[in-house]
């Protein structure tokens, strides 16, 4: 749920207008829009480099995974698979919460992970090799904004 | 993340409203692609004007007051309408709830300081003449319709007032949280169908008042501004949705037996009508037919085809882009294709390959068994090819698509759904559907044919506790097995007996004399007088010192003993003091703060009542039936009815009457097998194998101690799954029994032995 919606629901369990404090949340949120706007463009535009210097480093970590053999389908559905981690990523920085994240990034890609049997600890390595390779890429304010979103994804996807 | 999914079957949450970001994301997932520029630039605009937005939203709170006044003289005369606007009450405090009525409960007032929110003015009797006279030049004063009459306020009664003038503050409270949330739909999902729920005759007047409502509410801003445009716009959306006539519910399309006819809210569909349906016409761009084919693609491969595939497809494309093939027969071509073969017929074993097929040509799962059955026999006499050409050519299928539309899931917000198959049925709509080779509907639709399994009505988990409360786990969710067990509202628990016949309390005999003490006590309540001479595991005021009383009535209703601190020492005084009975000192017991706390307010409410039955009335509950009376209780009138209703119940007087402290009368067969002395070894096998439990229970035999010694472990499932009273077995003399009980035992006559007494069956059903 994003700010405002959390906002809305819990005012209208209460039966109350918005008060000032939920006010002043949401234009905080209103604040940090074009910030992350900004980041959102940056990862639409760079996701390729980001997907390819997050899979090599990658594959240095652990190099004994199906992506890094010679199976070209299976490397591909992993780069595949990042760039859709990626594009995740931007609709929670975006929206400022990380339910985009939930449904479909940690609940549904652990379930298909585990029943595809790839091994989630490998799966949530990756994950931490394109949150380094995506915070090299910003300056210091965007990394602090991005990092929560890839910490919340690695964390759920941990086995 | 909790996900609260009861035996299997997950929840779902229909997505009510839209904020800008919300619909903007999740229009760009739909299409699966990053957000694109204009969607950037609508966030962006969103974001900029936010601040303007809230501003609004603020002046619109803190002058409501002034407009729902203004909305309410306008069409109530005689009186001052705002009397009769009533601040809401507070919620009882529920299990989980924040709120607890008991300690910690603020009224309405106190709270609404703390949480800083605008305080209302205090309404004037008489209009400020200067505000009187601006209202006098102002321009726009909305105009009213000839039909309107002015409603007196006498005449409407004070109930109708109370609901108009609250349904006024309702309009402006939407409208100013639609304003916060940049988008209509929050007033549309609300506001549609009002007009069915209130009554014909003030249509008109309720019009009037929101056109004055808007009119106030603009009269805060600057007229041309920005902001007061913004009020109009959303007010104009407010009364346009208000003045249509309540959408009809949307039946389900098509009618065949294994349809139920089942209807959706329109506002369900409403909320889905943002995701786009493709339709593929002839005087299309080409871009779009492109996406249109890629989407296609989507549904019936789930995922984007190439040019690896190119060859075999190529044809069939330019043919359905040409439009010489229509949608439909590219959708059958596509799954007669050798790609749907290899991808979805081959991997799999025939049931789950039809339950796919399913999903990706009709959009739904297998509805029940009968048709499952006649797909399965088409495939096995004539091959998959036959079973794609029935569901394309279904007329289900020309309903639903037609010949242009692209096939789409027909999911919670698209239609009604089933109830039957539920859970599969949302499975099947994942995502990761594709990736569980293991059928699921058959299973389900065969479960319904198998004795009920050994858990809780409302759910099952890994609860270590000896009943299955109906708890929540996310791993329950992983299992493949789970599935919604089809209990229904008549279903019963067995539920086994555990009232010793024979005298089991440590220490405690009673001799001839009390009990004719006893029974010209109680000479009305024949079945008390029945169980204290048969000597159940009972203490009665009447035979046992008030220590002993007190010291069981504690042990019973909290489980274990406890501080010295918590007891409740007025209670005591007053039982001692003989002005109140054994019941209403176990009812002061359950309404202690220090109960509450242990059994209600940190416990979800299917395990709150489960415990607090248990303690109460020594019984764990029977079923939904039975469950979903305290689940009203309990949501309407809170705890404390709870306990109300538990100790005024006829069974907790019939049972234990004035003077007995309550006793555990029944346990689940899971816990009984529990407190064998061996262990719960079969306990997990159990539930996985609910036919064998019958077979279990008859098998078990406890090693006798005194203080368990069950009357009865048979426990029968018919076929239908539905339990039967288990049957006392016929007192037999019991030789194995502790002496002095066994003296007693056969000292009873036969009219004691409740065996023979037709009203002491042991499972009744009291609801």
């Amino acid at each position: 749920m994003s700010v405002i919606t959390q906002a809305i629901a819990t005012a209208d369990r209460e039966v109350r207008y918005l008060s000032k404090g939920e006010l002043d949340m949401i234009n905080r949120f209103f604040d940090d829009g074009p910030q992350r706007l900004r980041i959102v463009s940056v990862l639409n535009n760079n996701v390729g480099e980001i997907v390819e210097k997050g899979t090599q480093r990658f594959w240095q970590r652990c190099p004994l995974t199906p992506s890094n053999s010679d199976n070209s389908q299976f490397q591909a559905s992993c780069l595949r698979d990042q760039a859709w981690f990626i594009r995740l990523i931007s609709y929670a920085v975006a929206v400022g919460d990380v339910d985009p994240l939930d449904a479909s990034g940690v609940r549904g890609a652990k379930e298909m992970y585990r029943s595809l049997e790839v091994p989630l600890r490998n799966l949530a390595d990756c994950m931490r090799s394109l949150k380094e390779v995506t915070l090299e890429m910003l300056s210091i304010e965007d990394a602090a904004e991005v990092g929560p979103y890839f910490d919340y994804l690695i964390a759920g996807l941990m086995p | 993340m909790t996900d609260r999914i009861n035996g299997g079957s997950p929840v779902v949450h229909v997505q009510q409203y839209h904020t800008v970001p919300t619909a903007v994301i999740v229009g760009a997932d739909q299409r699966d692609r990053y957000l694109n520029h204009s969607e950037t630039k609508t966030l962006l605009a969103f974001l900029n004007t936010g601040l303007q937005r809230l501003e609004v939203a603020r002046v619109l709170a803190q002058h409501a007051y002034e407009i729902v006044a203004a909305g309410g003289k306008r069409i109530f005369v005689g009186g001052n309408p705002m009397d009769y606007l009533e601040l809401p009450g507070e919620s009882v405090g529920m299990p989980g709830s924040e709120y607890f009525v008991a300690e910690d409960y603020l009224s309405p007032k106190t709270k609404q300081t703390k949480n800083g929110q605008i305080n209302r003015t205090v309404s004037p009797g008489i209009t400020n003449p200067v505000d009187w006279v601006k209202g006098l030049f102002f321009s726009g004063k909305p105009s009213v319709p000839s039909r309107f009459r002015a409603i007196g306020i006498a005449d409407y009664g004070s109930v109708r007032m109370k609901r108009s003038m609250r349904d006024l503050d309702w309009f402006l409270r939407y409208i100013t949280y639609a304003i916060v949330a940049g988008d209509t739909s929050i007033i549309s999902v609300n506001t549609k169908g009002l007009r069915g729920v209130i009554p014909e005759d003030v249509t008109v007047a309720t019009t009037v008042a929101l056109r004055e409502m808007q009119w106030k509410a603009r009269s805060y801003f600057p007229s041309e501004s920005a902001a007061a445009a913004l009020v109009k716009q959303y007010f104009d959306v407010l009364i346009a949705d208000y003045q249509i006539e309540k959408p009809s519910d949307r039946p389900r399309n098509g009618v065949s037996k294994h349809h139920q006819g089942l209807s959706l809210p329109a506002s369900y569909e409403d909320s889905a009508s943002t995701q786009p349906r493709w339709v593929m016409k002839n005087n299309l761009p080409d871009l779009e037919k492109e996406a249109v084919v890629k989407a296609a693609y989507r549904q019936v491969f789930e995922r984007d085809i190439g040019q690896t595939y190119g060859g075999e497809l190529s044809g069939l494309v330019s043919q359905v882009k040409d439009g010489r093939g229509s949608m439909e027969s590219f959708i059958r071509q596509l799954g007669k294709s050798r790609v749907y073969r290899q991808l979805y017929y081959e991997p799999y074993n025939i049931s789950r390959a039809i339950e796919l097929a399913c999903r990706h040509f009709l959009g739904r799962g297998l509805s029940c068994m009968g048709e499952f059955q006649q797909y399965f026999e088409l495939v096995a006499e004539k091959g998959f090819p036959a079973l794609i050409d029935t569901l394309v050519g279904s007329q289900e299928y020309s309903d639903y698509f037609g010949v242009e539309t692209v096939p789409y899931m027909r999911g919670l917000g698209r239609e009604a759904q089933e109830c039957r198959n539920w859970g599969p049925q949302l499975d099947l709509f994942k995502y990761s559907a594709p990736m569980r080779k293991v059928p699921q509907f058959v299973t389900a639709f065969a479960g319904y044919h198998q004795p009920l399994p050994n858990q809780h009505p409302y759910g099952v988990g890994n609860d270590p506790l000896e009943i299955q409360f109906g708890a929540i786990f996310p791993q329950e969710t992983r299992d493949p097995k789970a599935q919604p067990a089809h209990f229904s509202e008549d279903s019963r628990r067995i539920l086994i007996n555990t009232q010793p016949q024979h005298s089991a309390f440590s220490g405690i005999k009673h001799d001839q004399r009390s009990i004719v003490d006893k029974a010209a006590a109680n000479k009305a309540n024949r079945r008390s007088t029945l169980q204290q001479k048969t000597d159940y595991l009972s203490i009665d005021s009447v035979q046992h010192s008030v220590d002993a009383v007190i010291l069981a009535a504690y042990r019973q209703v909290f489980g274990c003993e406890i501080l010295e601190s918590q007891h409740h020492t007025k209670a005591e005084t007053q039982l001692k003091g003989q002005l109140i009975t054994v019941r209403e000192f176990v009812r002061q017991l359950a309404k202690t703060r220090a109960f509450r706390r242990a059994y209600w307010e940190n416990l979800y409410v299917t395990k709150a009542t489960e415990i607090i039955h248990r303690r109460l009335l020594g019984r764990p509950t029977y079923g939904r039936r039975e469950n979903n009376k305290y689940y009203d209780i309990c949501g309407q009138k809170g705890f404390y009815a709870l306990i109300d209703a538990l100790i005024d119940s006829g069974e907790y007087l019939e049972t234990f009457g004035e003077n007995t402290v309550p006793y555990e009368r029944y346990v689940t067969p899971r816990g009984l097998a529990l407190r064998a002395p061996t262990g719960p070894k079969a306990g997990p096998n159990l539930r996985e194998e609910p036919p064998i439990v019958g077979d279990y229970m008859m098998r078990y035999q406890p090693s006798i101690s005194p203080i368990s010694a069950p009357s009865s472990r048979l426990a029968n499932v018919d076929k239908n799954g539905y339990s039967t009273p288990p049957k006392r077995q016929p007192e037999k003399a019991p030789d194995a029994l502790p002496e002095t009980s066994s003296q007693e035992g056969l000292q009873a006559s036969p009219e004691e032995n409740p065996a023979s007494a037709p009203d002491s069956d042991p499972v009744e059903v009291i609801v």
